[in-house]
């Protein structure tokens, strides 16, 4: 049986192209799961710590010694971030070192604020006020973001099990039981359309999981796997309940 | 795809034109600081907009220019906004403000709503992705399946129901695909 999968690997050679690429592609795919949980504990910590350096000024220290204490009380991503730009800002200003900490922040909601604040600190506008607004702002946005991730995610898992894991048993189920091999049915070029079916539905599903989550470009990057998986799960599934 | 950007954008542009005019900047230099970029086709169009006036043409009417390019509701009433306040001289930042609160409250109304409208999309997606190709796996094994039966049903061209099941699939994927569609076309642009 072991031998008898092997040997069908070998005979479609578009299939283990594509669990070669998808391998390679889904080692690509970790990266930008790492950055987006990084930029989003950023993100989460944004509206804490704007709150606090509205404080701070309203009890009546610069903006920058309001940072310095920011950053040191701060024990996340955030806070580690901020020590390390104004421990390098030294040398330079605090407007560079402002605009340092929203490139190494790599996070457009950190971008925007930092770009708002330096705007506000050189039209000298009410500084206190602007950070409690944003604070509030970018709470409400955060929450929205972290609402939709937690109640999509499940309906997305699901719609990516079901085609790419559950269709293709299933079809394999029903070809395998009623049209064996071992009986002498010929169906390669129907095995074939399947096949290419089941890649092109998993390509979908991860399309549109992507898509519902709002990350479909970093998404992508499992596509190829999973269209491995779903068309291995179909020649496997005919080759074992067909015999 | 412009609505889209115009709609994730807008909330951040108001809050901008907030800060920067409400701690003293003119309504001109305001759109040069927008237009410099951070704000995605807001930038592009306010950039497209100040070249126009730098070439002598009169802000009101490049005003109301944008104003037929923009798609979404929210940018246009900021725009609208501008415009009263360049011809009636009204009290933009108050106007914004109110435009402000009222855009996060729909913003958060439009997540409600795509996350309660994308409720249904699996479902939807599984009925069609799964129906269809278990009519069409047994229709494609049937001529075999029936070699014996051909007196009663006649005879039946294997190479001809491929081509139907064939046929049946990519409309199985192109049916699955419209479906997705929604996932993106409903997007609230958080």
């Amino acid at each position: 049986m072991l031998f008898g999968i092997l040997e069908m690997f070998r005979n479609d050679p578009l299939l283990l192209f594509i669990i070669t690429l998808g391998v390679a592609c889904s080692i690509g795919g970790i990266p930008p799961i790492l950055e987006r949980i990084r930029r989003r504990n950023i993100e989460n910590d944004l509206p804490a710590m704007l709150e606090a350096l509205s404080d701070s000024l309203g009890a009546g220290l610069g903006l920058q010694q309001a940072m310095m204490a920011e950053a040191d009380r701060n024990s996340g991503t955030l806070g580690k971030l901020l020590r390390e730009t104004l421990a390098e800002s030294h040398a330079s200003s605090f407007d560079s070192a402002l605009a340092n900490f929203a490139t190494k922040s790599r996070s457009s909601q950190v971008q925007r604020v930092m770009h708002l604040m330096s705007t506000a600190i050189e039209q000298d506008a009410p500084l206190q006020n602007i950070l409690a607004d944003m604070s509030r702002d970018y709470e409400r946005l955060n929450d929205l973001m972290n609402r939709r991730e937690s109640d999509l995610m499940g309906r997305s898992i699901l719609i990516i099990m079901f085609v790419s894991v559950g269709l293709p048993f299933l079809i394999a189920f029903i070809v395998g039981l009623f049209a064996p091999r071992t009986q002498g049915f010929q169906l390669d070029s129907f095995h074939s359309s399947f096949t290419m079916f089941f890649g092109m539905a998993s390509l979908i599903a991860i399309s549109v999981s992507g898509r519902m989550l709002g990350r479909m470009r970093s998404a992508l990057w499992w596509a190829p796997l999973w269209m491995a998986v779903s068309m291995s799960i179909y020649h496997v599934g005919v080759l074992v309940i067909g015999g | 795809m412009r609505s889209l950007d115009e709609s994730r954008e807008i909330l951040y542009v108001i809050r901008t034109l907030d800060v920067l005019m409400g701690s003293g900047v003119g309504l001109e230099a305001a759109i040069h600081s927008i237009s410099q970029g951070g704000y995605g086709i807001i930038s592009k169009d306010f950039a497209n907009l100040m070249d126009n006036i730098n070439k002598g043409k009169p802000l009101e009417k490049e005003l109301r220019a944008l104003l037929k390019k923009a798609e979404t509701d929210g940018y246009k009433r900021v725009i609208n906004t501008m415009l009263n306040n360049v011809t009636q001289n009204t009290d933009i930042i108050e106007t914004l403000r109110k435009q402000g609160e009222r855009m996060e409250e729909s913003r958060t109304e439009k997540v409600k709503d795509y996350i309660e409208e994308l409720g249904g999309v699996p479902e939807t997606l599984l009925s069609i992705g799964m129906i269809g190709p278990i009519i069409l796996s047994i229709l494609g094994i049937a001529p075999q399946l029936m070699e014996d039966a051909e007196e009663l049903f006649g005879p039946m061209d294997q190479g001809m129901i491929m081509s139907i099941v064939n046929v049946g699939l990519f409309l199985t994927l192109l049916g699955m695909a419209m479906i997705g569609l929604k996932a993106h076309t409903k997007d609230p642009g958080l």
